[in-house]
């Protein structure tokens, strides 16, 4: 006897290889989207600081814009966007 | 003295003479001028009033003794119909004949009573003529035998059949038979028949007994021809309106024929005669309650099956929607409606989807029938109370509805509510139709709720929350996402968009992500079709992925599987390509979900066939070696023994692979060509992965992971306190850990829980008392 496979279709869930698994200012999950959002993953990004912190990017510019000076709501370090 | 008394013998026999009554004899010769000289000396003796009063008894010894008597000696119980027609006619015959015998002399006493001047009323009636009837009347009924009505019944039985014979037609003209009489043509009597039922009914109306004797014989023989009427026009069909055509036979065959019976045979009432107009228009609304009220009720009795057929029954709901404002017959209806879905589809015999056409049925017949849903919401409590414990109600609910082509109603409801949605408001126009509630209306309940509920949320209802019925759909979507190799996403997203208008954007939220899933994956499969590394890897098979949104998705059952060295390789590129593709993310499969497409070669043949994941590495195993036991199995596949066993069945029934000894599993050698043969059978009979059941985990087990939350509260609780009954735990738990909002347990849920622990050795149940095991 003799298998061949012809077509694989696997299912897999994505998630964002981030050090933790909450928004630290929405507490949503990550691999959720943030309150304002519907769809997570590519329309609701998550970016990371220099400090190594990550968020929902829309949360962190609305945080950043409602504070007088752009720190990170973790740690306090100046936030600069990491481009890795 | 002798003198006086031989002269009062003289004056005793004139009087005798004059009234022969007295000596119980009816009939003399006396005429107008000898009566003149014997009222004289009546009047001369001035014993007018002892004399009247006299020959009043004597007439009534005489009605008692011999007129009632030979009268009623008629109404004996025969059995043929035409006799007791023959027996009523004469007995009523010779009445009449009897009374009026008594003319000369009732002629004779109205002239001594009105010398008597003492204005006495006789037998309650101010003239003779009429205080004698009464006493007829009297005398007779004081007399009445316990089957007068037998042939009185036949009497207008043979009456009415000529009747109606002459009435509906002519054309059975053919017939040897006259079905009037039941005669032959050559000698029908029909026309006699006719002929003597006038007669008789003059004589009875003439000595006013036709209402007294035959009223109640008349009105109980009417009822019957109504119920027998609407009997032979209503059974069976459901699709004419009768109640028209009911009335109309009301008006002209029955009302003619009473008219006729009152009025002697014209069939129209004189138009002086204020009382026989009366008595026909009262006996005339008597009957039309009557026929509606016998007309409703059998229509009460057929409503189930109105209701199965409906809206091919409309004009049967618009008759019963008639009559229940004329009768008093709505809770009736509601009880036998009730017990008829009761015993007809509240058991377990009875499918669910089939219990939901039926209360979809009820739910459009009954809106059609009351406007205000009052008895809809009455008549189906027990239905929805039984939907309730029916574990695959939502699951039917939310199929049928999304299900295309014949017998979804549901998906139809929804399209037009879309429709409906768009445009209305058109309530206040309709101020003018307004209605009050009816009175059995349950007062706490708004009535605009009551009619605005249409029957997806009627069915919705069921479960009291939309929570319940969203996740349900979203348990099937993705069952049906993940089982379909080829997905209709637009028709998905056709009906979730309809689903959106009903339940609302938020409530779907969920729904929409998972269909945008799909959809990404496509794409993304595509692009990452074009990797080099994955080309490579490609041209031995293509794999494909569906990547899901986890969070988004209702949890999957966790099963492991161990896949194929070959097939890892490939999800892991895949994941490589993934990651290079979307920056920082990364992707953890579901190695036992998805669907395979492989083929088999077995000497000659080849099977084409589409497998879970899991069938697929099981063949694969065996393809490297022909004999595994369970244990090898276990350790190469990472899947617990029981599963194993049971998934292997596929195999086996295929014929591929035989189990020779127990647990020990041996793939069937091409050349025995007996397995052969049955191979190829099988191949016809399943082409596809017999594999239905859900991947996704039930609602129950949805919810037992929310109690597993109370699991460490209860373990506290039970090492503290050593042993406790269920009602302390749930009020323990309650004061403790139910209070935050969303965790509310029932005592059922509850015992549910605890009786899983106690099954799985966690507990242990004595005496009613949760008790932790002794380590």
């Amino acid at each position: 006897m003799k298998v061949t496979v012809k077509s694989w279709t696997g299912v897999a869930t994505w998630r964002w290889v981030a050090n933790d698994d909450n928004c630290g200012i929405c507490r949503m999950p990550f691999d959720s989207c943030c309150p304002d959002c519907k769809l997570p993953g590519d329309d609701c990004p998550l970016v990371w600081g220099a400090c190594s912190h990550c968020f929902h990017i829309h949360c962190i510019v609305k945080w950043l814009h409602s504070q007088p000076q752009q720190q990170c709501p973790m740690c306090r370090q100046d936030w600069k966007f990491n481009n890795k | 003295m002798a003198q006086k008394i031989d002269d009062l013998k003289v004056y005793w026999n004139k009087i005798t003479y004059a009234f022969p009554i007295l000596n119980d004899a009816i009939f003399s010769d006396c005429s107008n001028t000898e009566y003149e000289e014997v009222q004289q000396l009546i009047s001369g003796l001035g014993i007018e009033i002892k004399i009247r009063d006299l020959i009043l008894v004597h007439i009534e010894k005489y009605l008692r003794q011999h007129v009632a008597p030979n009268f009623w000696a008629k109404f004996s119980k025969v059995d043929e119909e035409i006799k007791g027609f023959q027996l009523f006619k004469s007995a009523v015959t010779d009445l009449y004949e009897a009374v009026s015998s008594f003319s000369p002399i009732l002629c004779r006493l109205t002239i001594l009573n009105n010398n008597c001047n003492d204005n006495k009323p006789i037998y309650g009636e101010k003239d003779v003529i009429l205080g004698f009837k009464q006493l007829v009347r009297a005398t007779l009924l004081s007399q009445l035998p316990l089957n007068f009505h037998i042939i009185i019944n036949h009497f207008y039985k043979v009456s009415f059949n000529v009747f109606d014979n002459e009435y509906e037609n002519s054309e059975m003209a053919e017939d040897v038979m006259c079905s009037g009489c039941l005669n032959e043509y050559s000698d029908c009597n029909c026309a006699y028949i006719v002929k003597v039922f006038h007669d008789t009914n003059r004589k009875l109306m003439d000595l006013q007994l036709l209402e007294r004797l035959t009223g109640q014989v008349l009105t109980n023989f009417i009822q019957m021809r109504i119920e027998s009427h609407i009997q032979k026009i209503c059974t069976g069909t459901f699709d004419i309106s009768h109640i028209g055509f009911l009335e109309n036979w009301l008006d002209t065959t029955l009302m003619t024929w009473l008219t006729r019976i009152y009025c002697a045979g014209s069939s129209k009432p004189p138009p002086d005669d204020k009382n026989i107009q009366n008595a026909i228009s009262k006996f005339k609304q008597k009957l039309s309650y009557f026929l509606y009220h016998s007309y409703t009720k059998l229509r009460i009795d057929q409503l189930f099956n109105i209701i199965i057929e409906y809206p091919d029954s409309q004009p049967a709901i618009d008759d019963i929607k008639l009559c229940l404002d004329k009768t008093d017959l709505r809770p009736t209806l509601c009880k036998k409606l009730q017990n008829a879905l009761e015993t007809r589809l509240l058991h377990p015999g009875v499918n669910t989807p089939d219990i939901l056409t039926a209360y979809i049925s009820t739910i459009r017949a009954l809106r059609h029938l009351d406007p205000s849903g009052v008895i809809l919401e009455a008549v189906t409590k027990p239905v929805r109370n039984y939907l309730r414990n029916r574990e695959d109600t939502v699951r039917s609910v939310v199929s049928s509805l999304t299900e295309e082509g014949a017998g979804s109603e549901l998906a139809e409801e929804l399209a037009k509510f879309a429709a409906e949605a768009d445009g209305d408001n058109d309530k206040d126009d309709a101020w003018d139709e307004w209605n009050p509630d009816p009175v059995d209306a349950d007062p706490k309940v708004d009535s605009n709720d009551r009619r605005a509920s249409d029957i997806i949320s009627m069915l919705v209802n069921v479960y009291g929350s939309k929570e319940l019925f969203v996740n349900e759909y979203r348990t099937l979507l993705a069952d049906r996402l993940l089982a379909q190799s080829v997905i209709n996403t637009e028709k998905e997203i056709r009906y979730l968009e309809l689903l959106k208008l009903r339940f609302g954007e938020s409530q779907l939220h969920f729904c929409e992500v998972m269909l945008k899933d799909i959809l990404d994956s496509k794409r993304i499969n595509a692009l990452i079709h074009q990797d080099k590394s994955i080309e490579e890897l490609n041209k031995k098979f293509t794999s494909n992925a569906m990547i899901l949104s986890a969070q988004f998705w209702p949890p999957f059952k966790d099963e492991s599987l161990e896949l194929p060295e070959e097939i890892k390789q490939h999800l892991e590129a895949y994941t490589k390509s993934f990651e290079a593709l979307k920056g920082n993310r990364t992707l953890s499969w579901k190695p036992h979900l998805g669907n395979v497409n492989i083929e088999i070669e077995i000497g000659t043949k080849k099977l084409d066939l589409t497998v879970s994941p899991f069938n697929a590495t099981l063949i694969m195993h065996f393809q490297n070696k022909p004999e595994w036991t369970i244990d090898e199995l276990h350790q190469a596949m990472k899947v617990p023994v029981t599963i194993l066993r049971r998934k292997i069945t596929y195999w086996q029934s295929m014929g591929l692979i035989t189990e020779k000894s127990t647990d020990f599993f041996v793939l069937v050698d091409s050349s025995d060509s007996k397995t052969n043969v049955q191979t190829s059978q099988v191949q016809d009979m399943i082409c596809e992965d017999e594999e239905t059941e859900s991947v996704m985990t039930s609602a129950q087990d949805q919810r037992e992971g929310e109690l597993q939350v109370f699991w460490s509260y209860i373990v506290g609780m039970l090492t503290n306190l050593d042993s406790l009954p269920l009602d302390r735990i749930h009020q323990m738990l309650k004061m403790f850990a139910l209070q935050t909002p969303g965790t509310e347990c029932s005592i059922q849920e509850l015992r549910q829980f605890l009786d899983t622990k106690v099954r799985t050795h966690q507990l242990v149940l004595q005496g009613g008392m949760y008790k932790l095991p002794k380590t």
